[in-house]
């Protein structure tokens, strides 16, 4: 469904993402791991056809990513990024104006959920209020990829449960969800395959209970070999 | 496009409800100034009015070209971008909105300033004298050495050169802050070299436009010819301009 061929990003000096080459299959669901600078939110990013790669190429439904492909990829980025002027309304508003696929019923079912309030003004809200806005706002399209960046990053206990509970609700067998996060446990109960990346290169893109049954570790277990000596 | 057009007005409106609030105050304490014999009010009024209107027409483009500074430089890109719209149709439909506003604000001011001389003369009493002081105050002004007339013609003539004058500046801006933000982007100093080729366009754009219009001495087809140059630079800056985006910008 997804593919990366070769994708390498260069930004000056510094090489983000180094010659990935990877699958990633409808029906899963992804942890893209690795600790910062190893190239997750580069990768999605490319992939969301937001930044171009230096070489190499992205890959939907076997043809490059582009606008067409925007239709059917649901990007979240782990930064705020809705105009300040924004209530939680106009953000909907918006999304419908532009994704055919986006349901103002499942943003506004999801937003209950989330206790936020069409009323609200993005500029206003807390780290947490606006994590889950941007979940409610990208799982109320019917996509066929969602890419997650962080979605749990500052937010509480309960919020992640509920973000979860939101996510994983449409983790379809005709759907690919792929989630980056530091929080390596919170991803295991979520994902059945892990893409380890490491300083730009992929280190391993692997089924998870293959690698419990075969290896006999968990994803943790593996974060803590590949990881282990880089994060000290 | 009228979606995107629509969010672009969105985008600036703050800036022009402020400019039309402050007009709204000054056409007050114009009238007043009219009605109870405060000239001093009425000439200040005056003086603001037409400050406010080449104000406002400056503001909306500068504006625009902001907007579109952010739209590819702070993480408020990611709204337009993971849109599915071509670039052509994003950058189209800035610039049409900054037209079609640059537009309306223009005879918005000339529709008020309009109502305003005639409200002054008819107030004197002397409503019948209106054209006549205008084509006396218009001969003190002249192109080309030539004294401008009050025809429609003119004035149509003038408001399109001064529209599509504008609108080339703000589409060379365009080019230049997309090359910085598409290809120096990261590089040492990129403003500055982004600066130098705006200056650098713009001058290139004059000198050209001056070398077509040479052999030109009549007024009106001089301001006509000067317009379509202008608008056919604009057109070009725009296709290169979406071109950058699309093949390189990262946001």
């Amino acid at each position: 469904m997804l593919e990366s061929r070769e994708v390498t990003k260069v930004f000056g000096a510094k090489t983000a993402v180094d010659h990935v080459t990877m699958k990633l299959e409808k029906g899963h669901v992804y942890a893209m791991l690795g600790p910062n600078g190893s190239g997750k939110t580069t990768w999605m990013k490319m992939a969301a056809g937001l930044i171009k790669p230096t070489s190499g190429e992205v890959l939907y439904q076997g043809q490059p990513v582009s606008i067409a492909s925007r239709n059917e990829v649901a990007y979240m980025s782990t930064e705020p990024y809705f105009y300040t002027w924004m209530t939680v309304r106009d953000v909907g508003k918006y999304y419908q104006d532009f994704f055919a696929d986006f349901s103002m019923d499942r943003y506004q079912a999801l937003l209950r959920r989330m206790d936020l309030t069409e009323e609200l003004k993005t500029k206003a809200l807390s780290s947490g209020m606006m994590a889950k806005l941007k979940i409610a706002v990208t799982m109320a399209r019917d996509a066929r990829v969602y890419m997650l960046d962080e979605p749990f990053n500052g937010i509480d206990l309960l919020a992640r449960d509920e973000i979860r509970a939101a996510v994983l609700e449409y983790a379809t067998s005709d759907k690919l969800l792929l989630l980056s996060s530091h929080l390596v446990e919170e991803m295991e109960a979520i994902a059945d395959r892990a893409v380890f990346l490491l300083e730009g290169r992929l280190v391993e893109n692997v089924d998870l209970e293959t690698m419990r049954m075969e290896r006999g570790i968990s994803m943790a277990d593996r974060y803590r070999q590949i990881y282990g000596h880089t994060e000290g | 496009m009228l979606k995107l057009m629509k969010y672009e007005l969105r985008k600036t409106w703050s800036t022009k409800a402020i400019l039309l609030a402050v007009t709204a105050i000054v056409e007050i304490a114009y009238l007043i100034g009219l009605y109870a014999d405060k000239e001093g009010t009425m000439s200040v009024s005056v003086l603001l009015l037409i400050l406010l209107a080449f104000g406002g027409v400056m503001v909306i483009g500068l504006e625009s070209i902001l907007t579109l500074h952010r739209d590819m430089n702070t993480r408020q890109s990611y709204m337009l971008f993971m849109t599915p719209n071509s670039c052509y149709k994003i950058l189209g439909a800035k610039i049409l909105e900054c037209g079609v506003s640059i537009l309306l604000t223009g005879a918005f001011f000339f529709a008020l300033g309009v109502l305003d001389i005639t409200l002054l003369f008819a107030k004197e009493g002397q409503l019948s004298r209106l054209w006549e002081t205008v084509q006396q105050f218009l001969s003190h002004f002249s192109v080309n050495g030539r004294a401008l007339d009050i025809s429609v013609r003119t004035m149509s003539a003038v408001a399109f050169v001064l529209l599509t004058a504008w609108i080339s500046l703000i589409s060379t801006a365009y080019l230049a802050d997309v090359i910085s933000a598409a290809l120096l982007n990261g590089k040492k100093h990129n403003g500055f070299v982004s600066f130098l080729l705006f200056i650098l366009l713009s001058y290139v754009t004059n000198r050209a436009a001056g070398l077509i219009t040479a052999s030109i001495h009549d007024s009106y087809t001089l301001m006509m010819v000067y317009g379509l140059i202008d608008l056919a630079f604009a057109a070009v800056m725009y296709v290169v301009t979406a071109m950058i985006m699309e093949r390189k910008l990262s946001v």
